[in-house]
């Protein structure tokens, strides 16, 4: 059975919880990424800006200190190394490409860290398309520099002020505009969540990293034993684990912002945390109270700092094909000074959580083959991670 | 109680042979505290109001504009919950026989668990229920459980539907159609689109179903203009703004609620 099914849904996940003025913007999106996805014109147009504007494909790096330090074999996929710093791009190139066959004027979308709305802008501008950006205060304020980079770019960033300032009331934000604009606007969902088409089209655009890492690995004659990455709405990782879930050997652990500690309730582990329910167009794991007020999410990953995470992979936590578990800050830090020490890379704090969950199954890996989707790079955190370090007295 | 007929069908229907046009006002449960929007509703049904429309607050508002967020987030402040709200529309149902239609978004039902908010909405009276983000396509999991109560699932149409939502709204439709004047959220406004009745029309032309206007309509002028082809007008922003302006005074918060609905009642007479 191939998923999302005909309505959109994964199992009792995902769907079309919309307004009624967006019903017909989603269904002409549906139908139209229908028809486009698999002409050859489409496709061609694609993989030449993945190639020759993004840079792909990305490497497959041997880790070779980190490996050591696991007595394992780690290799990286270097998604940091992608256009714009971050996974993000994959799927901004693919939408952007649908909004100008559809004739779309003008693209909105959220923002939480900042990549995906700098990957947005990014498109806008090669593709001279009007861009308005929606991100939280909170955002901004500790993105400074993705904010420049968009307005650089000829996006406009319009700050969002309502209730926690995060991706999430920018993504309301997003929708209230969207609904008023609908007619004109394409809306650039950027992670695997929200109504139904886009956790497939986003997961469709992302899976370009874990086609690559097959083929990479063919070259050296290797194969996974397992896939690691961090888990916001999922898009990096669905983005990794979806060429390869048919391979039932292989482990795949997604991996939640603990943020404080899940006891604490200050995190962003919305399955490891929370419950299912209906929230931006789609049934998912969301952090709610008991009254399905939903919960502000804490991390110190702005890019992972959501309440909920995209629909497949809540369909594959309950069917515990994917594993999901927690890292927090602290750990996430440590793991950020690892990689830059070891082995010369600065990886975003997102990905971060990714590296440091080798610590958590080390017993697991040893003498195995690990992939770890390195999502994005830290030039974006280095404020954060001064900040960080200075308030918890770290040198 | 199920083999009786809907209030609001029956309203309908009586209006439908009089010829006249329905005012619904739209409240925030909770806002500003409960004790007070018990008072405005009471106000408001003894001003003209001939449905009301309760909101019951949620976290993320994605359809509603400043106005409707802002209230919400008051009513959350004042920590409303599903019990409260049945037990606000319990307490109104012992002054009034007015059809209460609950509106709301679909996460804070399911978190009730969907069969049990059927149970509960209907001991406390209610009589339709309209949830914004719950198109026909999602619609199942709430109708399975309050058709068999005899509660109506109101459905949106908006300014973007083509025939074939049209059709398929009308289809599910119960009680009245609910068309959003305008492709946008919730709030007042001065101006609204023409298209307003050749769309209404083009429904009415579909299905013989009672056609409700809502979002954007905030005057007496408005409500007159539209009672000329719409069965129901629906004000929920303009109202709130009287709460929003009388933070610190309740009693003018009611008086200039009554005058507000009293002067709507009076233009669709």
């Amino acid at each position: 059975m191939k998923y999302p099914d005909s309505k959109g849904h994964f199992g009792e996940y995902g769907g079309r919880y919309i307004s009624e003025t967006l019903m017909p913007a989603i269904l002409e999106l549906e139908e139209f990424y229908k028809k486009i996805k698999n002409d050859k014109e489409f496709k061609d147009e694609l993989r030449h800006y993945l190639r020759n504007y993004a840079g792909r494909p990305t490497p497959l790096y041997y880790a070779s200190r980190l490996s050591k330090l696991y007595d394992s074999n780690i290799y990286l996929k270097r998604e940091d190394l992608n256009h714009t710093g971050s996974h993000k791009l994959n799927n901004t190139l693919g939408q952007a490409l649908l909004a100008v066959k559809m004739g779309k004027k003008r693209i909105i979308a959220e923002t939480g860290a900042g990549q995906h709305g700098v990957a947005t802008a990014t498109v806008c501008a090669l593709f001279d398309i009007e861009c308005e950006i929606f991100m939280g205060v909170k955002d901004i304020e500790r993105q400074k520099q993705n904010v420049l980079r968009m307005e650089v770019l000829g996006a406009k960033v319009t700050p969002v002020n309502a209730g926690s300032s995060t991706l999430k009331d920018a993504m309301n934000e997003a929708i209230r505009d969207w609904i008023t604009n609908v007619r004109t606007t394409y809306y650039m969902i950027g992670t695997a969540a929200g109504m139904h088409p886009y956790p497939e089209l986003v997961r469709d655009f992302q899976s370009v990293i874990g086609k690559e890492v097959l083929k990479e690995l063919k070259l050296i004659d290797k194969f996974p034993d397992v896939l690691i990455a961090c888990i916001g709405g999922g898009s990096n990782a669905i983005g990794l684990f979806h060429p390869f879930l048919k391979y039932k050997e292989i482990k795949m652990y997604g991996v939640e912002a603990g943020g404080l500690g899940l006891e604490t309730g200050k995190h962003a582990a919305s399955i490891s945390g929370g419950k299912p329910g209906v929230l931006h167009g789609n049934k998912t794991y969301l952090l709610q109270d008991e009254d399905g007020r939903i919960k502000e999410a804490h991390s110190i990953a702005a890019g992972l700092d959501y309440p909920g995470v995209g629909p497949e992979h809540s369909f594959y936590a309950d069917k515990k094909r994917i594993i999901y578990d927690t890292v927090t800050d602290k750990e996430a830090i440590e793991a950020f000074k690892l990689l830059c020490r070891l082995e010369g890379i600065i990886p975003a704090i997102e990905s971060s959580h990714a590296i440091a969950y080798l610590d958590k199954i080390k017993n697991e890996i040893k003498g195995k083959t690990v992939i770890v989707n390195l999502s994005g790079r830290g030039d974006k955190d280095m404020e954060t991670i001064s900040g960080y370090m200075s308030e918890n007295k770290i040198v | 109680m199920a083999n009786n007929i809907n209030k609001i069908d029956e309203l309908f229907a009586n209006y439908k042979k009089a010829g006249k046009t329905a005012f619904i006002p739209f409240i925030s449960i909770g806002d500003p505290d409960i004790k007070t929007s018990f008072d405005i509703a009471k106000a408001l049904i003894s001003n003209g109001a001939d449905m009301i429309e309760l909101g019951y607050p949620f976290s993320d508002p994605m359809a509603d504009g400043k106005v409707i967020q802002k209230s919400y987030e008051r009513a959350l402040k004042n920590r409303v919950t599903m019990a409260d709200a049945f037990n606000f529309v319990a307490r109104l149902r012992q002054i009034s026989e007015i059809p209460v239609i609950f509106f709301t978004y679909y996460n804070p039902i399911f978190a009730y668990r969907t069969s049990e908010f059927a149970d509960s909405a209907s001991a406390a009276g209610i009589d339709g229920v309209l949830v914004v983000d719950l198109p026909p396509e999602e619609s199942f999991e709430l109708k399975q459980f309050i058709d068999k109560k005899n509660i109506d699932q109101i459905f949106l149409l908006a300014p973007t539907s083509d025939i074939s939502r049209i059709k398929l709204i009308t289809s599910y439709a119960k009680g009245f159609v609910y068309y959003v004047s305008v492709t946008g959220v919730t709030g007042a406004r001065r101006s609204l689109p023409a298209e307003m009745r050749s769309k209404v029309e083009e429904i009415k032309n579909i299905k013989d179903i009672p056609v409700g206007i809502g979002f954007g309509i905030s005057s007496p002028e408005q409500a007159e203009e539209i009672k000329n082809y719409a069965d129901a007008i629906i004000i929920g922003s303009k109202i709130i703004q009287f709460i929003e302006n009388n933070l610190n005074d309740k009693n003018n918060i009611i008086k200039s609620i009554s005058e507000f609905s009293y002067g709507i009642k009076s233009s669709l007479m």
